[in-house]
C-alpha cells in the first residue's frame, strides 16, 4: 500500500527480536522494529516519559514528502484502535489525490460519501450536503 | 535537528536501528530513504516490548 509502519520503542534490537520470536500474537507482524535507546526520537515527537524512559502510545502519520499529517497519543493503559488508524491513513492517502474533497467522520474507505470544496454554501449545511448522492 | 514537530510541517530526518522480521536480520532505517521510495510512514511508538501495543 506504499507505506512503511515503523514500531518503535526504547528497547535494543535485541529485545525486540527476542520479543518477536517469543510473542505468539506476533507471528504475523513484519514492520520494522526501531530502536530509540536514547529517547531522542520520543522526545522529538512529545511521547517520551522522561520519569521512566518509556515512550507513550503515540502514532504518526507523514505523507512521501516528510509531511506531519496526523498524530494521536495514548496514555499507558489505552490500546490503539486499528481500524481508526487504518481510516485515517487511507483518509489521508485519498485526500493527497482529491485535494479539494475532504473525508468526514463517516468516511471509511474510497467510495463513501466525501465533502467537495466544503467552502461559504457549505456553513451550516453539512447534513444536506452528506445527504447529497 | 528541529526540536518542534508540527501538523502540516515537514518532520526532520531520523535513523533507527531495527530488527526486520521478514528478514530475521538487524539493520538501519531512516525517514530521507522511505521519502526516496516515495513511501507513507506510520511512526508507531509503544512503552515496551513484552507488553501489549
Amino acid at each position: 500500500m506504499g507505506a512503511e509502519i515503523i514500531t518503535v520503542s526504547t528497547d535494543t534490537i535485541y529485545v525486540h527480536l527476542a520479543w518477536h520470536r517469543d510473542e505468539k500474537s506476533l507471528v504475523n507482524v513484519k514492520y520494522p522494529m526501531g530502536s530509540d535507546r536514547t529517547g531522542e526520537l520520543s522526545r522529538l515527537y512529545g511521547v517520551l516519559d522522561e520519569a521512566s524512559g518509556n515512550a507513550l502510545r503515540g502514532t504518526f502519520i507523514i505523507n512521501p514528502e516528510g509531511v506531519l499529517l496526523n498524530s494521536e497519543v495514548n496514555y499507558y493503559n489505552l490500546g490503539r484502535n486499528i481500524d481508526e488508524l487504518m481510516r485515517k491513513f487511507k483518509a489521508n492517502m485519498y485526500m493527497a489525490k482529491k485535494a479539494n474533497e475532504a473525508c468526514p467522520s463517516s468516511w471509511k474507505e474510497e467510495g463513501d460519501k466525501t465533502l467537495v470544496s466544503p467552502g461559504a454554501d457549505m456553513v451550516g449545511r453539512v447534513h444536506e450536503a452528506l445527504q447529497k448522492s | 535537528m528541529s526540536d518542534v514537530i508540527k501538523l502540516g510541517h515537514p518532520v526532520p530526518n531520523f535513523e533507527l536501528n531495527a530488527y526486520f522480521p521478514d528478514k530475521k536480520d538487524f539493520g538501519k532505517i531512516n525517514l530521507d530513504q522511505l521519502k526516496r521510495d516515495k513511501k507513507w510512514t506510520i511512526l508507531f511508538f509503544y512503552p515496551a516490548d513484552f507488553t501489549f501495543v
